[in-house]
């Protein structure tokens, strides 16, 4: 079972243009790797990418599958099966305090208020949060913040988390606190990142330039091919400008089963 | 952003006998203290009533400084309205009114310092249980309790951090300078609600594959 994204687009309309702006190019990727990161300068189309996989956005030509489930067409069994976490907390967390937004998420499965509180309470104490889940989320760090979200998202056991550059706001303490926390997850994790170091611990790693996906292999590899690629003169192709295979090119390794 | 202080009377965790009290006594409380707003004609009553909500506040160990966090927002318009009855009205009517507008936030503010917020949005999936035959769902009206509660500290903090760089900028009597990027975060803050919901499938009606 996995992520299968078949010749998927994304495009949008943008005022004062006959064209669409294109922000992901015809993508085709089977994604079944435990950890996949997705690396990539701003504006790439890293987010749109992983947008597509939990249905946020939808491909505007081609298809994506969850576990069999198409993003577009069954959008409710691909939520219940793909967690997304934002890079900013709080943009995700909706109550006023981390108890009752992993509540809250707990809400759509468990009816029964005292065992919602009790799964609440052991998701809590799973990510060592309990003594954290009264307080405002305003007086929580951005590395409690953003494994409180990360609790929530987990609390419905999702088989996937998506995660879109987890790192950005947190200082080198939080992002190892965030690290080893990712590390230790069942889940299969696919996120995008600006933090190399995350990408390095990864299985396999997809670089995105202008909405293509320009390489697809081994981290070091990856990391290497991205560095070459923002070090290369602006008017080079990101093809030329850089070692390694190029998505579209020969010498890319075999998506996995 | 900042502000966020400003989220009034937030759940207190406690054992008080208001704690323990059921849900729909304390909804009862807020609906009577709303109601008796319009009744009660002399200001005297409703400072007593006053003095009895605040004693039943500080009751459930909330303390003084979170009921007057509770009532800090609402102060500089009660003063606008308060001067305002007192041109128009007098003395007396003026302080009846400002005194009943404190009644029903102390009272609300009971509310939500006693009950935890996801019992509060049962308690209103529950009373929206009777639309279920109309085609709503209960939960969506819970939901949009829950946004509404987010929402009001956002917009608060939002307006805060505006009126900082306004006056940074020397632009802090130009209302454009306020009013425009208030409503725009507002609208962004929105979208980005939106969307995290829809990431966590809470409140949509898509299809089930």
């Amino acid at each position: 079972m996995s992520i299968v994204i078949d010749r998927a687009a994304v495009r949008v309309a943008v005022d004062g243009r006959a064209e669409p702006k294109t922000l992901l190019d015809e993508v085709s990727l089977t994604l079944s790797e435990r950890r996949i990161g997705v690396i990539g300068a701003n504006g790439s189309g890293k987010s749109t990418l992983l947008r597509l996989l939990n249905g946020l956005v939808a491909p505007s030509s081609g298809s994506v599958t969850v576990y069999g489930a198409d993003t577009v067409r069954g959008v409710r069994s691909v939520r219940r099966r793909v967690g997304f976490v934002f890079t900013d907390p709080l943009s995700q967390l909706v109550m006023p305090t981390g108890r009752e937004d992993v509540e809250l998420s707990l809400r759509r499965s468990v009816r029964d208020g005292r065992e919602r509180r009790a799964r609440a309470e052991a998701v809590l104490a799973r990510f060592g949060l309990l003594a954290l889940a009264d307080q405002s989320i305003y007086e929580l760090s951005g590395g409690e913040r953003q494994l409180m979200a990360l609790a929530a998202v987990l609390a419905v056991d999702p088989d996937i988390l998506v995660l879109d550059e987890p790192s950005t706001l947190l200082d080198l303490r939080n992002r190892e606190l965030l690290r080893r926390t990712l590390a230790g997850l069942e889940q299969q994790v696919i996120l995008s990142t600006h933090d190399l170091d995350l990408a390095l611990d990864l299985d396999r790693v997809l670089v995105v330039d202008a909405g293509r996906i320009v390489f697809d292999g081994g981290p070091a590899e990856a990391v290497g091919f991205y560095r070459a690629l923002c070090t290369a003169d602006p008017g080079d192709s990101p093809g030329a400008a850089a070692p390694g295979p190029a998505a579209s090119g020969a010498g890319l390794p075999e998506a996995g089963p | 952003m900042r502000g966020h202080g400003f989220l009034s009377a937030q759940y207190v965790p406690g054992a008080s006998p208001l704690h323990r009290s059921p849900l729909w006594l304390k909804f009862l409380l807020v609906l009577v203290c709303g109601m008796a707003s319009f009744l009660v004609a002399d200001w005297a009553v409703a400072a007593v009533v006053l003095a009895l909500l605040c004693a039943v506040f500080l009751g459930t160990g909330a303390g003084g400084r979170r009921l007057f966090r509770a009532v800090r927002p609402v102060l500089p318009v009660l003063a606008m309205v308060g001067l305002f009855q007192w041109w128009q009205l007098g003395g007396p009517t003026a302080a009846r009114i400002v005194l009943n507008i404190l009644v029903c936030v102390v009272a609300a503010s009971i509310l939500t310092v006693s009950t935890p917020v996801q019992a509060l949005l049962d308690g209103v999936a529950s009373l929206a249980r009777p639309f279920r035959r109309l085609g709503a769902d209960p939960e969506r009206f819970a939901l949009t309790i829950a946004v509404m509660l987010r929402s009001i500290p956002f917009i608060a903090g939002a307006y805060a951090d505006v009126r900082d760089s306004a006056r940074a900028r020397g632009l802090d009597r130009n209302p454009r300078a306020l009013v425009l990027p208030v409503f725009i975060t507002t609208v962004a803050f929105a979208r980005q609600t939106g969307e995290a919901l829809a990431a966590r499938g809470l409140g949509e009606t898509g299809p089930e594959d």
